[in-house]
């Protein structure tokens, strides 16, 4: 287990040296903040933008925000965050394939399946930490302006979110382990991902649809049950697992 | 005893043949230098050697282990130093040193005598910056010190020296000599002035095969003298003997230049000493690696 961790350890070491840790705390914090912030400003600059609506024909009435407003705003915004770490670590693997510096690692006897386990407990743990820092600060923000109470399954919601993330660097890793470079790994991830949003349209695939944890107002608003999430959450779950499975296989064959 | 033996090993990028039946053996404590042209095929047998690429045939034995491909054990023998290393310039020297014993299973206390020990062979010892900054010839070094640490029985150098200036050079090949005490080196280089500097054996490769291997002494044996070089005290003594020998060329100033038979070597001394001429020097030309090199390689 001692090269695991010492692999670990580097990984972490680089995401804190090389800035990307920092950055991803920061924006994340950012876009936290962003959610509660837009619904409490939207009064304001509909009253701001009032006249000149009423110039076009349009009467504006008085707007009601409430954490309701904010959260749907967090979801809008998911994506985004999700876009912004996949695009700052989709080149953890193709980085080091491309500098020769995995080669040197290798050489010194360290497993395969080691790099690509901690490769991924390292993408995981990020992701896991910032998208819970991004909840918390909204969460906060929302409690403090108003009540969370209004939304359904908050919580489950949220989790939703992050399964679907990390249903995403599992695709990250997969195709790392079969691409030699970052552009390609972006683009199959980003293309896997829209194929799917695609095929969770056609009713017989959607309930499978990892996509389909995207799809979280519907639970806020309780226009779904959490019982019609429960398939697309395991299919999303057991995918990760196997594409890392997978790509302990390619890496074991892949010739560097 | 044999420290690396290659049976007849083959690869193949598409239909580009660049490894076809390659033979070698490696004797334990010497310093092995595996000549060949760019391209020749110097990387890809290094890297066969080292489990990284999958070959198309033949065996690989390191240390008498049968090297596989992807899971390599035999590695844990092996210290590798690619032509262009590359580290976490984000890390300092000692804490790649750190990283890389750790990765390998080394003690945390030898790890950190062996750790400093081989910063001050390769002259880092005193470095504190992160690796970012770091010149091609430390990058150099210190691919040399993560390739030594631990303990290898055989060191594997992919042009060690080819991307350095004099002073570089001089300084990697003088670390090379210094720990042969404690491993064999294998290193691919085509500056044949430095295999003739600190190799023990050579071997070349031409068209993915193995064209001549031996000691430097062997290899040098393997073809006769390239002739004689005389050079008179007088310039007309030298018009004497070209005229008396018309296979005598005229060189710089006196020399004379003389590719043949010893038997006629020692017909124009007798004609010297018959005659009385008085010589300044006489040199045989020793074949160099060059002229054997270009020779296998044509």
């Amino acid at each position: 287990m001692k090269p695991f961790f010492a692999f670990m350890k580097k990984e972490y070491l680089e995401a804190v040296r090389t800035g990307r840790f920092l950055i991803l705390v920061l924006l994340f914090v950012l876009f936290g903040v962003m959610n509660p912030a837009i619904a409490k400003l939207t009064p304001w600059m509909m009253e701001i933008f009032s006249d000149s609506l009423g110039e076009s024909g349009l009467i504006v009435t008085t707007v009601q925000v409430d954490a309701m407003t904010s959260w749907t705003q967090f979801f809008k915004n998911s994506p985004i965050v999700l876009i912004v770490f996949v695009l700052i670590f989709s080149d953890s693997f193709t980085r080091e394939y491309k500098s020769g510096t995995l080669l040197l690692a290798l050489t010194k006897g360290l497993s395969r399946y080691k790099v690509v386990l901690a490769k991924s407990m390292l993408l995981l743990s990020l992701w896991t930490l910032d998208y819970a820092l991004y909840f918390a600060v909204t969460y906060g923000y929302n409690a403090y302006f108003w009540d969370n109470g209004i939304a359904n399954h908050i919580f489950l919601a949220a989790a939703m979110w992050w399964l679907f993330g990390v249903w995403v660097i599992s695709l990250i890793v997969l195709f790392s382990s079969l691409l030699q470079n970052n552009t390609g790994v972006t683009l199959c991830t980003g293309g896997i991902s829209l194929l799917t949003y695609l095929l969770s349209f056609l009713p017989k695939a959607k309930v499978y649809s990892p996509a389909l944890l995207m799809n979280a107002n519907s639970l806020l608003s309780g226009a779904e049950e959490a019982e019609a999430y429960m398939k697309a959450i395991a299919a999303a779950a057991v995918l990760a697992v196997i594409f890392i499975a997978v790509s302990v296989l390619n890496m074991n064959k892949r010739q560097v | 005893m044999e420290i690396l033996a290659i049976q007849n090993l083959k690869k193949s990028f598409g239909s580009k043949k660049v490894l076809c039946g390659l033979d070698l053996s490696v004797p334990e404590h010497s310093i092995f230098g595996f000549i060949g042209r760019n391209g020749a095929g110097k990387t890809t047998a290094m890297k066969a050697i080292l489990g990284l690429l999958k070959t198309d045939g033949g065996q690989i034995y390191v240390c008498g282990e049968k090297v596989r491909f992807g899971q390599t054990r035999t590695n844990r023998h092996i210290g590798y130093l690619p032509d262009v290393p590359e580290f976490y310039s984000y890390m300092t020297a000692l804490e790649y040193l750190h990283f890389c014993g750790e990765i390998s299973g080394m003690d945390k206390a030898d790890l950190a005598v062996r750790s400093n020990e081989l910063l001050e062979l390769v002259g880092l010892g005193q470095e504190r910056h992160r690796i970012r900054g770091f010149s091609r010839g430390m990058k150099q070094r210190l691919g040399i010190a993560q390739a030594l640490l631990n303990r290898p029985k055989l060191l594997i150098c992919d042009e060690p020296t080819s991307a350095l200036d004099p002073v570089g050079r001089k300084e990697i090949l003088d670390i090379l000599l210094a720990a042969k005490e404690q491993t064999t080196i294998f290193f691919s280089t085509h500056i044949l002035s430095d295999v003739e500097r600190i190799c023990t054996e050579a071997a070349f490769l031409d068209n993915g095969r193995i064209a001549m291997q031996g000691t430097i002494a062997e290899l040098r044996g393997m073809r006769p003298s390239d002739g004689f070089i005389i050079e008179t005290e007088q310039e007309e003594d030298a018009g004497i003997l070209i005229k008396a020998f018309c296979d005598l060329k005229a060189g710089e100033q006196h020399t004379l230049a003389f590719h043949g038979s010893e038997e006629r070597f020692f017909g124009i001394m007798q004609y010297v000493a018959e005659n009385r001429i008085p010589i300044q020097r006489i040199e045989r030309i020793e074949p160099t690696l060059e002229s054997l090199f270009l020779e296998v390689t044509k």
